[in-house]
Formats: C-alpha cells, sequence, structure tokens
C-alpha cells in the first residue's frame, strides 16, 4: 500500500478498492493533506476579519447551529461502529467518528475567536431548534439500532446539507470561516460517499428494504428542508440565489433508486 | 477543567499523532520492515504469534466498541473529543493487529473463524463485563472500565511484548511502540478526567470497584490460561532453541529477564505489575482497589 | 500531456467493444489534496459547468471531483473516486458523449 509508483489505480479489484478506501491508513494519508500545520481548523495565518457587531453575532448564531449538527454527526457516527455490519465499516466510521469530533471543536473555538466565553452554553443557548430536531431524530434511528435508516439520516441527508450549507456559506464567509469550512468540506465528500455506497450496496437487490428507506426518507424531508431554510437564514443567503439543496439531495436519492 | 482537556484535544491528537509518532509508517512499522522467516516459517512460532496476535485483535475491537459507545454519553463537548481520537485510535490497533494476522498468512476469508477459534473465553468475559456498562450509557463505569483497567493491562502487556520482540521482531517492536504511545493517552485521560466524577457521584463507587474486581479475575484467568498451558511451556522451549541468545537480546522487563524466564514467572510479573498499577491508579481517583480471586489453573 | 496510443489490448477492467487503440497520459498531481499522496494524479477539483473534460477524465456524479484515467476513456470502462469511495462506470450517454454512473 505504501508504494508510490501507482501506473493505474482503476486496474484494483474492487474488493481491494473497498478495503483500501474503508482503511484507517488511507485516511491517515488523505487528510495529512490538508490538515497539516492548522491552528484549530484554519491556517494560522489568515486575519481576523473586521466584522460589524451585527455580523459578529449573526457568525456566533450559525456557528452554534453548526455545532449542534456537528454534534449529532459526532454522536450518530461513534454510536453506529457498535451495529456495523463489517470490519470495514467500523473502522471507516471511526475515521468518521474523529472528522465529526473534529468539526464540533473547530466550531467551538471558532466561538471562542469571535468572543464568545463559554460556547458550549452558547451553543445550548442560541442553535436553532429545526437543527436539535433533527439531531433527536438521528439519534433515535441509532439507538433504534437502526443502521440503513441511521445511516441515511446522517450520511445521506445530514451530510448532504452540511455540504450544500458550508459551500454556500463558504463563498461569503470571512477568510478564516471560509478556510475552516472549505477543510470540513474535504472531510464530507468521504462522509457522503460511503453513506450512498453503503446504502447502494445493500438495497441493489433488496425491493423491501428500498420501500422502507424510502418511507424514512420521506419522514425526514421536512425536517431537512426546515433545517436546511433555517441555516440559510442564519448565514443570509437571500431566498433567490439559495443554492438548490434538492438537487444535490434529489440526484443522490435518484440514484438510490429511493423516489 | 477545559485547560487541562486541551491537552486531550484533536488538534493536539493531530500534532501528535498522525503528523507524529506515525508519520511515515505502514501499518504501524517503518514500511520495509517484515516478520521474521523464522516466524513466518516455523509452525510453532507462526501458530503461537498468530494466537497472540488474536488475543490483541480481541481487546481492541473491546476497546473500539467501548470507546466509540462511550461518545454519546459523554458529559461535555471535549471529553466527546477526546473519546472521539481515542476510538479512532483503537480502530487503527484492530487494523495493524488484523493486518499482522495476514502478514503471518492468514487468509482474509478465513480472519473471523481464525478470531473465533483462538480467542480466549475469559478475555471475552472480561470485555462483557466492560461493554454492559457501556450498553447502559454508564459513562464513569465505562471509562473506569476502559481507560483505567482495559487500557492499564494492555499498556502493561504491549510494553512486555515489546521488550521481548524488541531485538527478534523489530516490526512487531514498532508496531508495538505506536500503540504503547496511543495507550498513554488513554489511561491519561481516564485518570484525569473521571477523578472529578467519582467525587461527584461517590454513590457509584462500590459498584465501580466490584466491576474492577470482576474485570481483573477475567484479566487474570486469561493470562493463566495462556501462560500455564502445555502449548506455551512447549512453545517457549521451541523458540529457545531456535533462537540463539544473542538473537533474543536483552529482554528484561520489571527487572525479569524474559528471555530465560519460564512461563510461571512471566506470568506473575505480568499480573503483579498490572494489579499494583491499577491499586495505584484507583487511588488517585478515589476508587479502593478489590483484589480479585485467584484463577484456578486449567485442568 | 497526451501521447500516442500504444494500448492494444482489452482488459477486464475495460470495455472494449471499440478496438482501435487507445490514446495514452502521462498523468500529473495537480494538487488535489483528499486522497493519499500516491493517488493524487488521479484526481482534480471540478472548477463547475466550464470546466473542459479531456477524454481520459469523468466527473464522479456522487462528489464532483474530476476522476482522471492513464488512458482515453470508452463506454464500459471502471473508475474509481478515492474522494468518496465510489465505483463509477462509463456509459455512453444520450447525447453521444460520455456519462458515468455509480457501480454499488
Amino acid at each position: 500500500m505504501s508504494g508510490s509508483g501507482i501506473d493505474d489505480v482503476h486496474a484494483l479489484e474492487p474488493e481491494d478498492f473497498i478495503e483500501e478506501v474503508h482503511s484507517f491508513e488511507h485516511w491517515f494519508e488523505a487528510v495529512e493533506g490538508y490538515l497539516k500545520g492548522l491552528d484549530h481548523g484554519h491556517l494560522p495565518d489568515v486575519a481576523e476579519a473586521l466584522l460589524t457587531a451585527e455580523e459578529r453575532d449573526r457568525l456566533i448564531a450559525t456557528f452554534c447551529s453548526y455545532a449542534v449538527a456537528e454534534t449529532a454527526a459526532l454522536e450518530a457516527s461513534s454510536g453506529l461502529i457498535a451495529i456495523a455490519p463489517n470490519r470495514h465499516a467500523k473502522i471507516f466510521l471511526s475515521t468518521q467518528t474523529v472528522d465529526e469530533g473534529r468539526h464540533v471543536e473547530v466550531m467551538l473555538h471558532r466561538l471562542r475567536e469571535l468572543g464568545v466565553p463559554d460556547p458550549e452554553a452558547e451553543v445550548e443557548r442560541r442553535a436553532g431548534p429545526s437543527v436539535r430536531n433533527l439531531r433527536k431524530k438521528i439519534l433515535q434511528l441509532v439507538e433504534a439500532h437502526e443502521w440503513d435508516a441511521a445511516i441515511f439520516a446522517q450520511n445521506v441527508a445530514l451530510e448532504t446539507m452540511e455540504y450544500t450549507v458550508f459551500r454556500a456559506h463558504a463563498r461569503t464567509a470571512d477568510p478564516i470561516t471560509r478556510d475552516l469550512l472549505e477543510r470540513v468540506l474535504r472531510d464530507e465528500r468521504r462522509h457522503i460517499g460511503f453513506g450512498e455506497n453503503e446504502l447502494g450496496r445493500r438495497i441493489r437487490e433488496d425491493k423491501k428494504r428500498r420501500l422502507w428507506l424510502g418511507t424514512v426518507k420521506s419522514e425526514l424531508d421536512s425536517l431537512v428542508l426546515q433545517t436546511f431554510e433555517e441555516a440559510m437564514e442564519e448565514i443570509g443567503v437571500p431566498r433567490w440565489d439559495r443554492p438548490s439543496l434538492g438537487r444535490d439531495y434529489l440526484e443522490t436519492v435518484n440514484r438510490l433508486g429511493l423516489v | 477543567m477545559t485547560n487541562f482537556l486541551d491537552a486531550y484535544s484533536i488538534q493536539y491528537w493531530l500534532e501528535s499523532c498522525p503528523q507524529g509518532y506515525l508519520m511515515d509508517t505502514d501499518y504501524g512499522h517503518p514500511a520495509d520492515e517484515k516478520e521474521p522467516a523464522l516466524v513466518i516459517e516455523d509452525p510453532v512460532l507462526r501458530d503461537a504469534a498468530i494466537r497472540t496476535t488474536v488475543q490483541l485483535v480481541v481487546g481492541e475491537r473491546c476497546a473500539l466498541a467501548s470507546s466509540s459507545g462511550l461518545v454519546g454519553c459523554a458529559p461535555d463537548a471535549p471529553s466527546q473529543c477526546f473519546l472521539a481520537t481515542q476510538t479512532l485510535d483503537e480502530a487503527r490497533h484492530v487494523e495493524v493487529f488484523t493486518q499482522r494476522l495476514y502478514d503471518l498468512g492468514v487468509k482474509k476469508k478465513e480472519l473471523e473463524d481464525v478470531i473465533a477459534r483462538y480467542a480466549n473465553p475469559n478475555l471475552v468475559k472480561f470485555a462483557e463485563i466492560l461493554l454492559e456498562k457501556v450498553d447502559k450509557k454508564d459513562f464513569v463505569a465505562g471509562v473506569v472500565g476502559q481507560n483505567v483497567v482495559l487500557e492499564g493491562m494492555a499498556f502493561s502487556v504491549f510494553e512486555m511484548m515489546e521488550t521481548v520482540n524488541r531485538d527478534p521482531n523489530p516490526k512487531f517492536a514498532h508496531t508495538l511502540t505506536g500503540t504503547i504511545a496511543d495507550e498513554r493517552r488513554h489511561v491519561g485521560f481516564g485518570e484525569n478526567r473521571i477523578g472529578s466524577l467519582i467525587r461527584q457521584y461517590p454513590e457509584r463507587k462500590s459498584e465501580i470497584e466490584q466491576m474492577q474486581k470482576d474485570m481483573s479475575y477475567f484479566m487474570l484467568a486469561t493470562f493463566a490460561d495462556n501462560f500455564r498451558s502445555n502449548e506455551m511451556q512447549q512453545e517457549v522451549e521451541h523458540a529457545r532453541d531456535e533462537l540463539d541468545a544473542g538473537a533474543r537480546g536483552d529482554a528484561t522487563w520489571q527487572g525479569v529477564n524474559l528471555a530465560q524466564a519460564e512461563p510461571a514467572e512471566i506470568e506473575a510479573v505480568l499480573s503483579d505489575t498490572i494489579l499494583k498499577d491499577f491499586q495505584a491508579r484507583l487511588g488517585r481517583i478515589g476508587l479502593a482497589y478489590q483484589t480479585p480471586a485467584k484463577p484456578r489453573v486449567a485442568a | 500531456m497526451s501521447s500516442v496510443d500504444v494500448d492494444p489490448g482489452a482488459d477486464r477492467t475495460r470495455g472494449d467493444a471499440d478496438e482501435t487503440p487507445r490514446r495514452r497520459y502521462e498523468l500529473e498531481d495537480l494538487g488535489f489534496d483528499e486522497v493519499p499522496k500516491k493517488y493524487r494524479k488521479f484526481y482534480r477539483r471540478w472548477n463547475g459547468p466550464g470546466d473542459t473534460i479531456a477524454p481520459n477524465e469523468a466527473l464522479c456524479p456522487v462528489c464532483k471531483v474530476i476522476i482522471r484515467s492513464p488512458r482515453e476513456l470508452r463506454a464500459g470502462d471502471r473508475l474509481y473516486c478515492m474522494a468518496c469511495m465510489t465505483r463509477v462506470r462509463i456509459v455512453a450517454g444520450e447525447n453521444g458523449g460520455l456519462e458515468t454512473e455509480t457501480l454499488y
């Protein structure tokens, strides 16, 4: 695995590819590219922008909601390890657990950088109601040991929403927030991919499972969309300029056949 | 609390572990290191290496299940973040020891069968006691069981094995060095974080102390099965016949030369070291160490 | 970046209905830092709808990263996206071009 002279990665056998990309070794070498030399999730030499009191307050509220979403992902990904159906999934979810833990940590630290003395208390006080409800719903599915439904809720619905929101926010954010979010987005790519591929494999020839997941999706849709709208309000994206969460989300559920 | 937990942050972990002592390693050791030919080619030594490594995989799977299960019931974000790093450390340990099984010739399709065949039943019971606490979302008992008892045991076992393998098997010794460095953080967190929680919930003490006693019993029973078995006696004699004194090197650990000591002597020094360590750690966090019953000698 | 094709053979990872030789490409690291160093040359960032996708490249439908192959792509080829762990297959699109579909 350590050899550098790889002629064609696409010539790998499918089983070898699956084993490789789910391993700690792969994660370890992948994150090294974009996490080395950072200070709490962003480059240390990026200067803090001058924010008005209103802008700062809005950013604090936004990070409070982000922290709840990331805590949900941390708790869910760690909770899913115990019920993961194989060793590869367990090891991948362990890497996701530390990714999510990193996101929680850098977001709480960003709140500190923005002048919040007790970030955890601030999150408790200011996070939006929809994201709290979404967290509760995801953790219920994990608690119930509903592997497929929980992976859908977390790695497809929540992660797709975060991916869309963070990308939209990064476009207009101050330099530190942008750098931080762009590095979080690099992690999210793995999480979304894991969710879609894991579910894709499992429902490929199982019609019952696909129908059941379709029901879970319908139940989650309104909660996900509410959370998305709430986040868009917080980051101040005008309604007419909002990226289509529906587009990314629908593309995924279409590929999975969950329509 | 926040300040001390900064030393257990993901930022610190990234700098010290992936960007520190694991840099330029391949499954925990330098990429050019291989299992010694003698271990691969000699069926007795290979079998012994597989059996030993299976116990490490079993222990690390338990640690992975436990640390991941504790994230959701940790009382604060810094503790959750630390347990996230521990989860990944444990997953890495599962992976590197599983890879060692493959390096020793275990086929991927045979992995679970090999583990089921060789896993020591007492080690499985040890794990079940801990995982029962984790299933109940009992954070205090879970952290004591995981980060004091399980990790304390692993810390000494790995240190002893690293000493034995340093000269004859540098690849395995280096793999163990990285896991020992991880365990140091884990036991440190256990002691530092749990002390305040024990003071907060003094009514939990007796139940947690009983858990330590039960886990310690099954740990000793695992050692007894291992060190007192006829297979172990034969393997030790065989290994000493095959390896001359020079190749065995200086394997002194806790004052005992492991390259020359009898299995019973090794069992005694290992058990004694771990139990004394438990006693000291538990004392520091405000728990009274409970002496476990002595396991029966296997027939 | 490309050189004349010297790749006549069929193999099991490729769609080979078309027997004509394929053009080969010398890949270099274009700074995609989300996969281990040894795999970086097989990927690059996508710059949006205006980005020209070369004959040896395909857009990952899941994570929108450009996957690169050392050979010109044809329908039936299999590719791996290591950024999101997806297997994709190249298929002929309705407009005569090549498209990707996920393989679970």
